[in-house]
């Protein structure tokens, strides 16, 4: 009896690491701002070039307080949406089709899978001309730089959903509209959801640079304005503003397009939250 | 004379490939009464996969027909139910809903089918785990859930290709004794591809032992053993003389499977 | 599945998918082509292919076609190398150190799909007006895939493997050259792909916004002056080499798979 208390006493005796995860993130991002706080104070660079982090943060309080500011982030933020939603949507058809049927699959997605990786940008001249120096160059950028990725991720999610499920939906007899309902499309939902995902960063990155390239209106403008002028920590406000709100973009998307899953479960207790910050 | 439940009168195939054709199921003919569990055996490559499609309708262009009650059928039939080997669950519905499935399609109220779906969880052992996904649930738990939900069709009979063969051992005999003992209480017609003898012998009223490609039936053999039965009866004298005899027959024409493979291997 | 199944499949004739494909590329082609001509389409805004075929050899000629190329394409590959000694390190480290993989390699993913080339004023303040620049921008864009392949890549190997070298009693930088890159080769190959063409998106894309170098600059100042059949060919060039820096890689990538 004893014997088993000791063995039972020794396997809970592991210590638990110093270095959590949560304490790692926290550790680099002191490190971040050390670093930056210290080349920014050491005289390497050009004065003003990296300013201190409390001139940036007091810039950012600057900007959200601000209507023109918020001018700009609307004019981006109508630009992306469109373009998110007109890229991933057309794209998401097209996936659809080149999935579902094989030949036209065969033909035509080489040509999306050779073209996905070539630099869209350089398609800004004629969307310039096509499109004016309005938002409409922009949307258009965004919208075919988010259309390949989302097509071809949707095409490959229709060609992996397991044959196995297709086979039951088979033997039920169901129809080709309760196949593509009940079964396709649930097993398409993680294709879906990462395509978004990584639709939404290049649109974002689309509509800025043709906004950077030729504009008046919207961050990327505003981005440029502060840096002609060398307010580098309005500029860098800015930045920050775009990645947070990039990454909040993300969250959202993972919130929103999952399936139903074990995870709806687990109820967040509070202690497990703050568990994953120590 | 009763009609039989399920029927086929010389069922063959012939598969067209890149280098020819291949003849995988000579005529077969066979009767299936209701309520009775069949096995088919038969070495790798014999055809039992390919008879099992026919029946339960994944393959439509085939020689001979197929009966239910009397009735030609071809292709996919509400009458035919099957199970698969491989991991089948919708991984985005609960174990009930992936029972109601079937139903669902069917347009069944939705009060109704998931009381059905209930029954039928509770008549598997799975009753307490409705609302958990596959996911969380074990490899046989999972492989209940599917045999739910193709009995949730209510198929005139029950078609399993090889349905425990992802299983380890202890899991597939006491999946087995739930099967007969579901299979007794709705006194259900059952076909079940295996390649495992002692599960042939456990579960069926008759074993059909295939021979190898082209496959056709060699033998059948009648199981004599007393119902209800259970797993607790695989250590006597008489299954053991039943998992000998079909091992004669089967031996011949596992090795001849044997031989092709190598065969392929170092020359094709 | 081979277009050669796809083609004896079918009960009626259909063209195998590479014919389809050159009959499709060269239908559009020649209806563009027709629409031009009939002044259907505004020849100004989209010149019909025979004029920006012409206009190739002024590219080579006035624009220096090549230089631009090769400049572009340097800066592309030494991004990459930079990116790659950084990202296999980086991967390397969060293979190595279990905690900091779990804690960071979430981050480096955001990074992936995150707008990194806003950084590029920031570059342009540190660094000036000149490559290093456009390198850096390369750099940042290529790290995150390669950092993500490469710890995958590590992670994947076979521990047996692993044992053996343990059991030859092999030093750190041993294990690694001898057996744990060998092995994570093909993934890290990947990830040095993926990298290498986000290098060129994020150099050319650079180079277009502050017409400095390579192939963006040319572009963008072709545009500048209007000179529209001569913009379509330099941005048709950009794609066909993009293509074929795509294709070239992704052959190799397979060869490397499959020799495993």
């Amino acid at each position: 009896m004893a014997a088993v208390e000791q063995i039972g006493r020794a396997g809970r005796a592991a210590p638990r690491p110093f270095w959590t995860v949560g304490r790692l993130r926290v550790a680099a991002l002191v490190v971040i701002f050390a670093l930056w706080e210290i080349a920014g104070a050491s005289g390497l660079f050009y004065r003003g070039v990296l300013p201190s982090s409390y001139l940036v943060v007091w810039a950012l309080l600057g900007l959200l307080t601000s209507m023109d500011f918020w001018f700009h982030a609307g004019v981006t933020g109508l630009e992306v949406l469109v373009a998110f939603v007109l890229g991933c949507s057309a794209g998401a058809l097209a996936g659809l089709m080149l999935g579902a049927n094989r030949y036209v699959g065969a033909v035509l997605e080489p040509f999306l899978h050779y073209l996905a990786p070539t630099p869209k940008i350089v398609f800004l001249p004629i969307l310039l001309i096509l499109f004016g120096v309005g938002m409409g160059s922009k949307i258009a950028l965004g919208a075919i730089s988010s259309f390949f990725p989302m097509a071809l991720g949707v095409a490959a999610g229709v060609r992996q959903v397991n044959p196995v499920l297709l086979r039951v939906g088979r033997t039920f007899s169901l129809s080709r509209f309760q196949m593509v309902r009940m079964i396709y499309l649930p097993a398409l939902v993680p294709s879906l959801a990462t395509g978004l995902r990584i639709g939404l960063g290049i649109s974002i990155v689309g509509c800025l640079m043709s906004e950077i390239k030729l504009s008046r209106m919207g961050l990327g403008f505003s981005a440029m304005e502060y840096y002609r002028v060398f307010d580098i920590p309005s500029m860098l406000a800015v930045l920050i503003f775009i990645f947070f709100c990039a990454a909040l973009g993300n969250v959202a998307i993972d919130k929103f397009v999952r399936l139903p899953g074990p995870q709806d479960r687990q109820k967040r207790k509070w202690s497990g939250f703050t568990r994953r910050f120590t | 004379m009763t009609i039989p439940t399920l029927r086929l009168t010389n069922v063959a195939k012939t598969f067209a490939t890149g280098g020819g054709s291949v003849r995988a199921l000579e005529p077969i003919s066979l009767d299936i009464r209701q309520g009775e569990f069949i096995s088919v055996i038969g070495p790798s490559g014999c055809g039992k996969s390919t008879l099992m499609n026919i029946v339960g309708g994944l393959i439509d262009d085939y020689e001979g027909e197929v009966q239910v009650d009397g009735v030609p059928v071809r292709g996919c039939h509400k009458s035919i139910g099957m199970v698969f080997q491989e991991e089948s669950t919708f991984p985005w519905r609960t174990a009930l809903d992936n029972v109601a499935f079937p139903m669902e399609a069917l347009g069944v109220e939705r009060e109704e089918r998931l009381s059905r779906a209930r029954d039928l969880l509770k008549l598997v052992g799975l009753d307490g785990f409705e609302q958990r996904f596959p996911s969380e649930l074990s490899g046989g738990m999972r492989q209940r859930i599917a045999i739910a939900r193709t009995l949730a069709f209510q198929p005139r009979i029950l078609l399993m290709d090889e349905p425990f063969a992802a299983l380890d051992e202890q899991t597939r005999l006491l999946l087995g004794d739930k099967v007969l003992q579901i299979q007794q209480e709705l006194n259900q017609t059952t076909m079940l591809i295996t390649h495992n003898i002692a599960e042939a012998v456990q579960l069926s009223d008759r074993v059909l032992i295939m021979s190898f490609r082209p496959g056709r039936i060699k033998r059948v053999l009648e199981i004599d053993l007393p119902r209800p039965r259970s797993s607790k009866m695989m250590g006597g004298e008489r299954f053991g003389h039943y998992v000998a005899a079909i091992w004669e027959d089967l031996r011949e024409e596992a090795s001849k499977g044997l031989q092709e493979m190598e065969r392929l291997r170092a020359g094709g | 599945m081979s277009d050669a199944a796809i083609v004896s499949r079918r009960s009626f004739w259909r063209p195998p998918p590479l014919l389809a494909r050159l009959g499709v590329l060269a239908g559009l082609l020649a209806l563009w082509e027709a629409a031009s001509y009939a002044g259907l389409v505004n020849a100004f805004i989209a010149p019909p292919p025979s004029a920006i075929f012409a206009s190739f050899e002024m590219l080579f000629v006035q624009e220096g076609l090549i230089n631009a190329f090769v400049r572009t394409f340097a800066e592309a590959l030494a991004a990459a190398s930079i990116g790659s000694v950084i990202g296999i390190s980086a991967g390397y480290a969060l293979h190595r150190y279990k905690m900091a993989g779990l804690a960071y390699t979430d981050w480096v993913a955001a990074m992936a799909s995150a707008p990194l080339v806003l950084l590029y004023p920031l570059f342009l303040v540190i660094f000036g007006r000149n490559s290093a620049t456009i390198v850096a921008m390369g750099v940042v864009g290529c790290l995150p895939p390669i950092i993500l392949k490469a710890k995958e890549g590590l992670d994947g190997v076979r521990s047996v493997l692993l044992n053996v070298g343990r059991a030859y009693g092999l030093s750190r930088w041993a294990m690694f050259s001898m057996i744990q890159f060998p092995a994570a080769l093909p993934t890290i190959f990947s990830g040095v792909r993926i990298g290498l063409l986000f290098a060129i998106i994020n150099v050319v894309g650079v180079e277009y916004l502050i017409v400095f170098g390579g192939l963006g600059q040319m572009i963008s100042d072709l545009g500048d002056r209007f000179e529209i059949p001569g913009m379509y060919a330099g941005i048709l060039f950009v794609v066909l080499v993009s293509i074929c820096f795509f294709f070239i890689t992704e052959k190799i990538e397979k060869w490397l798979l499959s020799s495993k």
